[in-house]
């Protein structure tokens, strides 16, 4: 414990502790000491993570395993838990608890009257601790106690207004869901069991890029691995509980379901690189799934009118960006996009909750509008985050967004599975995304006000607790950025400081290297993409000129979207609908056939359950004590013939 | 200290059944706090031998080794909090319900700890009357029924299992019923000879389990026991099926047990789908909690004959688990009971409004039962699942999909049916008497879901014993390797060593 950068191994323990003071003893405790509570916790784990990332900046090897103790063992099988401290997960841990105690903080002003504040914060800290024992895991079977941890917590959060049967819904479709998830995991595990004898991360990397290239095993554990990162980070099909999970305080939906759990799944594909470098198919089928995500969920998002359910739709759409580029092989590029996310997403949601926060609880885009002058502070801030996740240079979003493009573009790790294809799905996803973030803008801050008269005059800017963590927020959100200048022109600090974290040295992922011309065309493309979607937001939304695309928004088209393209009824006639009606007729089966079928099966059996009827007329106990002394005689009498015989 | 863990169940017995007043309940409560105290130190002692009936070959042996001290332990640490549960109730009854628990406790040990096939038939049996009592003096309207069923399930199988009992000495000319001397004797028996013998064994093992279809004995026992749930934790304990099979029938018989498997295998992961499925649906607590405690033996059932190191331990390290949350279970469903007077979900909703603390004890018992990592099932499940996932991909595969999905499904369903909702009547939060009650249980979770390296360690100790023969002929133990090397060697082994092998 002599290097500071282990140190780090305490702060799950650190946050769980502040779980456990406000989920046990928070009823004694008054109002903003909850909060200040958690927060000072969360503030501690986020410096441990400096500490770490500092003491990592300046050495070599940049890869600390710290041993804890050991969790399984049973026959070859020996699971010893230990945390590793390297680039990646320090990156994750600064992203997980910075993000995290800049919603802390806020949530102490949004939270405020809220009489289940200490259920709250020690929630959030559980979030936290959970969240942190999954980063930091160096096996498996370590990272899936933080992944079902952090969906316990998600559950518990998403469900915090229990008293709303429909809020309770939610977290349990959530937990459902991510549970189809994790089999997928629980399988990937014992297939690694089987062929690898591990469950350690950098054992299970080594012994995958000895195997053959592409092999069907990997190819195997690949696609079972994405099931799991499919659930929690809500990639189709799997992605159905994330719009609902918006039935949460918003605080919840920025940090669990914008800014960290849901890239779990990014960091899994991140972690297992090697795995997956040495399967180009898995590969495939993680980038396809994540193109056909950010498209699907763009178009849903378009069609919305609810503030949170388009970020919960737009969260899905980029990190299906994220998933696109962990399977072109740019796993670096992935986190990238996965930090530069965390910053403008978390803080669209905050000012997405500073204005529900002002106008006491409307989420619906249509009875808001002219805020702008209102709230200026959320304004300025949120503006920034919309530009930002639309993508124009030279805010966080532009240079994570063109990364994915280039490298998906240019990707020979998938050469044969439509490069080409996918790079056209996420252009168009892209112009999208800037289409439906300037509808939200605009339908808050822009235009005239189509407020009740009442609520328009209780409306104000939130305290100076909430719109602190949107100003840092917004500062990251426009320099975050700079860290990953496009490589082939300019210097790029995180590609050096994430590459080696995830493929370890192990295997090259082959990239082709176009000419500065086309880098710079491909550029202009992606700038060209953001401002035509802003541009023609602009001409539909501000200008009312575009009343023909206005008059689709009521068409059977746009209420399809705003169903989520039927998935939701789909899903809940074929797989809730079969699997209630299989068990229904389990428990019937059970009721009627087992229950009572076994005791006619066979006359013996009959005879001796009529027998045990008419005796059982007495007393239980003389019957019983009968039926075993007659059996305790009947073995010696035999015995002894055993015996002699 | 082994013969401890029969003697002082025992004097708790009796000076519950016999001390006056309030001295009958001090006892109980002392007896049972000392048994879990002493059985903490089990693992290291060694065994008794005390001869009975040498004539017969029928001694007293008694060993703590491996798996056997692992569950002593966690059922000693589970007794507590249900003497306490019983000492709670009214004085006319309290003293026969500590009787007839105290007494389960003693044979419940003896049946672990005793390694003498005959003398481990007699506790089998005797365990069955104290359950038996409770059910049929306490029980609910169809107590009568149950108890009827339960007998007529347990009394076939107990036949049996004593048929091959008797035949087993016999047949393969072993010393004695020592286990450390049939073990050699019945390896060499001819596969079609342990083929039979396994047939008997496999019928009270699987009532016990119990095993889909032979389970429907389970639901009416725990339905018809008596509401305050101390029974049903004792049944809990008792479900020993799967420790019969990894402790008995398969280290003395593995081509018999490789017979089968393809039989038993399948049925496994069919008990673990249709109790999963099942409790999904149920529209009382107790009935989702019993076909809850099916799902669990399921899974069991798949680690147990998937003939693996892997997934034996892991079954028996669910066994003890379950014992904990499944027992925290039934007692909390008894503490509700008590608020309510029923275990339809439709008299709750929105109880954690008014209770708190209750909601959020049950949503832990809860999350350790469904098998949430870090709590005390998800080990053994996951080394159970890992086990028949490696015996057959797809009936394992299955299994964890069915299991795992359903116990999310019944897991929060019941959470929310209980606990939120639009706040109903408000009911009183934890008391302190019922701190005192789940608390052992909540720490034994979090014992074995934090730390399972040192219980596992001593299960694989057995696992060794179970599977080595199964998988491996020529890694049997030193002292049975003369036996196993005779000329009638087995096809069935040899198959199942060369598939090991491959793996």
């Amino acid at each position: 414990m002599s290097d500071p950068a282990t140190w780090l191994t305490f702060a799950p323990a650190l946050a769980l502790a502040g779980a456990i003071v406000n989920g046990v003893f928070g009823r004694w405790l008054r109002a903003p000491l909850h909060g200040l509570l958690a927060s000072a916790v969360a503030l501690g784990a986020f410096a441990l993570s400096l500490v770490a990332f500092v003491a990592l900046l300046g050495r070599e090897a940049r890869s600390v395993a710290v041993p804890l103790w050991d969790y399984l063992r049973a026959g070859d099988l020996a699971v010893p838990l230990g945390v590793m401290i390297d680039p990646l997960s320090v990156t994750m841990m600064l992203i997980i608890t910075g993000v995290g105690s800049l919603i802390h903080v806020y949530s102490i002003g949004y939270m405020h009257d809220d009489p289940g504040q200490s259920r709250y914060f020690a929630l959030l800290n559980l979030f936290l601790a959970a969240m942190s024992v999954l980063v930091l895991a160096d096996s498996y079977a370590l990272m899936f106690v933080g992944w079902e941890g952090v969906g316990v917590a998600s559950f518990l959060l998403i469900g915090f207004w229990y008293d709303r049967t429909a809020n309770a819904d939610a977290g349990r479709k959530a937990f459902i869901v991510n549970r189809i998830g994790d089999v997928g995991l629980l399988l990937a595990m014992f297939l690694m069991i089987g062929a690898f004898g591990t469950l350690t991360i950098q054992e299970v990397n080594a012994a995958a890029v000895e195997r053959a290239f592409g092999s069907e095993l990997l190819g195997l554990i690949g696609v079972l691995l994405l099931v799991g990162a499919a659930g929690k980070s809500a990639q189709i099909p799997l992605h159905v509980w994330l719009p609902d999970a918006m039935a949460g305080p918003t605080p919840v939906s920025a940090l669990i379901h914008a800014a960290t759990m849901v890239t779990a799944g990014v960091y899994l594909v991140a972690r297992s690189a090697p795995l997956f470098a040495m399967t180009p198919f898995a590969s495939a089928v993680v980038a396809w799934v994540g193109a056909a995500t950010a498209l699907v969920a763009a178009l849903v998002a378009l069609a919305q009118t609810d503030v949170k359910k388009i970020l919960a739709w737009s969260t899905i759409s980029q990190l299906g960006y994220m998933f696109v580029a962990v399977g072109a092989g740019a796993y670096w590029v992935g986190i990238f996009h996965v930090v530069t996310h965390a910053f403008f997403k978390a803080l669209l949601f905050l000012g997405a909750g500073s204005v529900i926060h002002a106008l006491h609880g409307e989420q619906d885009l249509r009875r808001m509008g002219g805020l702008r002058r209102l709230l200026p502070l959320t304004h300025a801030t949120s503006l920034l985050g919309v530009l930002a996740i639309a993508g124009l240079p030279p805010l966080a979003g532009f240079f994570s967004k063109d990364a994915i493009l280039v490298y998906t573009l240019t990707s020979e790790h998938l050469a044969g599975y439509g490069t080409t294809a996918l790079y056209g799905v996420l252009l168009v996803t892209a112009a999208l995304t800037a289409f439906y973030m300037f509808r939200w803008y605009h339908g808050i801050f822009g235009g005239a006000s189509r407020m009740d008269a009442k609520v328009e005059a209780g409306v104000h800017e939130s305290p100076a607790v909430m719109t602190t963590p949107l100003v840092v927020l917004a500062a990251f959100s426009a320099v975050a950025g700079f860290v990953g200048l496009p490589a082939f022109a300019f210097p790029n600090a995180i590609k050096g400081w994430l590459q080696d974290a995830t493929l370890r040295g192990l295997v090259e992922v082959p990239f082709a290297h176009p000419s500065a011309a086309v880098e710079w065309t491909l550029i202009a493309v992606s700038v060209v993409a953001a401002l035509a979607g802003l541009a023609v937001g602009a001409w539909v939304y501000a200008r009312r000129a575009g009343a023909p695309v206005r008059r689709l928004a009521d068409g059977p088209l746009a209420t399809f979207a705003r169903g989520g393209m039927g998935v939701d009824g789909a899903y809940r006639a074929v797989v809730v609908g079969g699997s209630e009606g299989t068990a229904d007729g389990v428990a019937v089966l059970d009721r009627d056939v087992v229950d009572r079928g076994l005791l006619g099966l066979g006359s013996a059996l009959t005879l001796f359950a009529r027998l045990a009827a008419a005796v059982q007329t007495g007393f239980v106990r003389t019957y019983a004590f009968a039926m075993f002394a007659g059996a305790v005689v009947l073995a010696l009498v035999l015995a002894w013939t055993g015996v002699r015989g | 200290m082994t013969l401890w863990m029969l003697v002082l169940p025992l004097l708790g017995a009796a000076a519950a059944a016999f001390a006056p007043g309030r001295l009958a309940v001090v006892g109980a409560v002392a007896s049972a706090v000392a048994t879990f105290a002493t059985s903490a130190f089990l693992a290291g002692s060694g065994a008794l031998s005390v001869a009975w009936l040498p004539a017969l070959g029928i001694d007293v042996t008694l060993d703590p080794f491996g798996v056997r001290s692992v569950l002593v332990t966690t059922a000693a640490l589970t007794m507590v909090p249900v003497v306490l549960t019983a000492a709670r109730r009214p004085v006319d009854e309290r003293r026969r319900y500590l009787t007839a628990l105290l007494l389960m406790h003693t044979t419940l040990n003896g049946v672990f700890l005793a390694t003498d096939l005959v003398l481990m038939y007699v506790f089998w049996e005797a365990t069955l009357l104290p359950s038996l009592f409770l059910l049929g003096t306490f029980g609910g309207r169809g107590r009568r029924g149950a108890v009827t069923k339960y007998l007529v399930y347990a009394i076939t199988g107990s036949f049996l299992m004593l048929a091959s009992i008797l035949a087993i000495v016999p047949l393969s000319g072993a010393a004695s019923y020592a286990f450390a001397d049939l073990l050699p004797a019945a390896r060499a028996l001819d596969p079609v000879v342990q083929t039979w013998l396994f047939a008997g064994f496999a019928a009270a093992f699987a009532v016990k389990l119990p095993l889909f279809p032979l389970h429907a004995w389970l639901i009416d026992f725990h339905r018809e026991n008596p509401a305050s749930g101390v029974a049903d934790v004792a049944g809990t304990l008792y479900k020993v099926g799967g420790f019969g099979f990894f402790a008995w029938a398969i280290p003395l018989l593995p081509d018999g047990a490789a017979a089968f498997q393809p039989i038993l295998l399948p049925l496994a992961a069919a008990t673990a789908l249709w109790g999963g499925l099942a409790a999904t649906r149920q529209e009382d607590l107790k009935s989702m909690l019993a076909y809850m405690s099916l799902s669990h033996m399921g899974v069991v059932a798949l680690g147990v004959f998937s003939l693996t190191p892997l997934g034996g331990s892991g079954a028996m390290f669910l066994l003890a688990a379950q014992m904990l949350s499944t027992g925290a279970l039934f007692l909390i469903a008894g503490m509700l009971h008590e608020r309510t007077g029923g275990f339809d979900f439709a008299r709750y909703g929105g109880l954690a409004k008014g209770a708190p603390a209750l909601a959020a004890v049950t949503l832990f018992a809860l999350f350790a039962a469904i098998g949430v990592p870090g709590l005390s099932n998800f080990p053994g499940e996951f080394l159970a699942l890992a086990g028949g996932f490696a015996a057959s991909p797809w009936l394992g595969g299955v299994a964890a999909l069915g299991s795992v999905v359903a116990a999310g499904v019944y897991g929060v369903n019941t959470y929310q049916r209980l606990y939120q909702g639009p706040p109903g009547e408000r009911r009183a939060d934890l008391r302190a008497s019922e701190v005192l009650v789940v608390a052992p249980l909540i720490a034994g979770i979090l014992w074995l879901g934090l730390a399972p390296a040192p219980q596992l360690e001593r299960i694989d100790a057995s696992a060794q014993i179970a599977t080595t023969a199964a998988v491996d002929p020529t890694a049997v133990p030193p002292h049975a390797a003369d036996a196993a090397e005779g000329p009638e060697r087995s096809p069935a082994s040899t198959a199942l060593a060369a598939k090991g092998g491959e793996r």
